[in-house]
């Protein structure tokens, strides 16, 4: 029976699709508390403000993150949503889960929340959503001793580190994703669970340039998997792609008739680097052209492959527009080996390299890309020991970017920058 | 010379209980001996957690660090 009257949200349950409004409805047959979100969701449409507030000194003990404190700004009103805190866990690498475990976290979750989730959040956690503050220690005690399952991050902490599936699925997998991602949430509990940084710290491990997590664009450290020497080139499948023996893109887009596979059109001319040609039936590649976009791969899955020596590329510095505009990763390392063999060690040297930089140069509330943007690329590639190079550079055939310091000349020179102004204004 | 972690939890703690505004940012902290390494003052900051004298203070994208009893939830704002 509602508790509310919800019009307006209402109209959400009308379309053909699915209705999270329908789906809260059906928890509070189990959990009331969820008729107060919807009572307070139909206010805040109404207002067209929101009613929570969010924050605090809410978590469990000795843990810096993993627990979001939020309160509704008219508790009177909706009790059951006075508190309704959001508790992030760190999900297991690719989110494989067996179907024991999620029934224990929902039971869990049952028990000692409104029951609703969020599958998951968009740095990779699965987000429990909507308790109170006297549960989450015992919830995070049953947590830890009886699922095994550890809190993600949260506030100025390295968040919970996510991965593709990897080489678990995926033929084209450069590095082993879910072995790197788990070495580095192991290696950084501490700066997971305490907060050590200027902001948020995410790391996002992609197989191929597919770059299935988002990390070029959502990860302050993104790490791609790569080759470094020749696309693989099987000649038979191509004519067998040409013939329409194989379908073109593992047949994704069979269910329209699009024509006949004409792989000019469909794979060479759509090439970025224009690196491809076709003599007769014989595909080729001027491989130190290609940029690694992966479009000739997807199209022709059984003919290429990337190539076998493997790595990762190294980009930082992605972020979503909280404060200035989004941005995306600037790659620094073109290509790393990252193995586990060594612990991941080149991997490891950089991170620290750039935090123990950012830790002392960041800004409170800044990202490191905003940090290299304030202080510029060279800068930040001189503390990491990291030589330029031209691909650091969108145009390096116009833009002068190799700069040298006096001491780096023989003889040096001496440079008034006033007097230079006077002459040049700027 | 760096403090010692003592000296520097002291330090710490004194400057959480008598700033100005409740809650701080780590770096904030970070002036309170300038030879320690940043690390080292978060690991100090994070024993006083512990210690149960000083509190998290988390909007959900940044955390900061206050002396017990300064910061508020935000149950208790208006």
């Amino acid at each position: 029976m509602p508790k509310h009257d919800t019009p307006l949200l209402d109209e959400l349950e009308k379309g053909p699709w699915p209705s999270f409004v329908t789906d809260i409805k059906r928890q509070a047959a189990t959990k009331p508390e969820c008729w107060d979100i919807l009572g307070q969701l139909e206010l805040s449409y109404r207002d067209k403000i929101t009613h929570w507030k969010h924050g605090g000194i809410v978590g469990v003990f000795g843990y810096g993150g993993g627990i979001v404190g939020r309160y509704s700004d008219v508790p009177t009103k909706f009790p059951g949503v006075a508190h309704f805190h959001t508790v992030r866990l760190n999900q297991p690498s690719g989110m494989y889960y067996s179907t024991a475990k999620l029934r224990a976290i929902c039971d869990l979750w049952q028990k000692y929340g409104s029951g609703m989730t969020n599958m998951h959040g968009s740095t990779g956690d699965l987000v429990l959503l909507g308790t109170t503050t006297p549960n989450l220690e015992p919830l995070f005690y049953e947590l830890t001793h009886n699922l095994n399952q550890d809190l993600g991050g949260s506030g100025s902490n390295l968040r919970t580190p996510s991965c593709c599936l990897g080489k678990s699925r995926c033929e084209w997998a450069c590095i082993d994703t879910q072995a790197v991602c788990y070495a580095m949430t192991m290696k950084y509990q501490d700066e997971i669970h305490r907060p050590a940084f200027p902001y948020k710290f995410k790391f996002k491990f992609s197989g191929c340039p597919n770059d299935c997590v988002a990390s070029i664009a959502r990860s302050d450290l993104s790490v791609i998997g790569t080759w470094r020497d020749n696309i693989r080139i099987d000649q038979a499948a191509v004519k067998k792609y040409l013939s329409g023996e194989y379908k073109s893109n593992a047949g994704a887009h069979s269910g329209r008739d699009w024509g006949k596979f004409d792989i000019k059109k469909e794979v060479v001319n759509l090439c970025p680097t224009k690196c491809m040609h076709m003599e007769g039936d014989t595909l080729k590649i001027d491989d130190a052209e290609c940029t690694r976009c992966m479009h000739c791969i997807n199209v022709m899955p059984r003919a290429l492959r990337p190539g076998a020596e493997q790595g990762a590329t190294i980009l930082v510095g992605a972020k979503a527009p909280i404060l200035d505009g989004a941005q995306f990763a600037t790659m620094i390392i073109p290509f790393m080996k990252v193995d586990a063999e060594n612990e991941f060690e080149d991997l490891v040297n950089l991170i620290e390299g750039i935090w123990d930089w950012w830790m002392e140069n960041g800004k409170n509330r800044e990202r490191v890309g905003e940090s290299i943007q304030r202080v510029g690329l060279p800068t930040f590639l001189k503390v990491l020991n990291v030589e330029p190079i031209p691909q650091h550079i969108r145009e390096p055939r116009s833009n002068p970017y190799v700069f040298w310091e006096s001491e780096e000349v023989e003889g040096g020179w001496d440079r008034d920058v006033r007097e230079f102004r006077k002459r040049h204004a700027q | 010379m760096a403090m010692s972690k003592e000296e520097l939890k002291a330090a710490i703690l004194k400057k959480a209980q008598t700033a100005a505004k409740p809650q701080l940012y780590v770096k904030d902290f970070y002036e309170c001996d300038p030879d320690s390494k940043p690390r080292d003052v978060k690991n100090a900051a994070n024993d006083l957690v512990k210690e149960g004298k000083m509190d998290f203070w988390s909007s959900g994208s940044t955390t900061m660090y206050a002396a017990k009893g300064r910061a508020k939830d935000e149950e208790h704002r208006g």
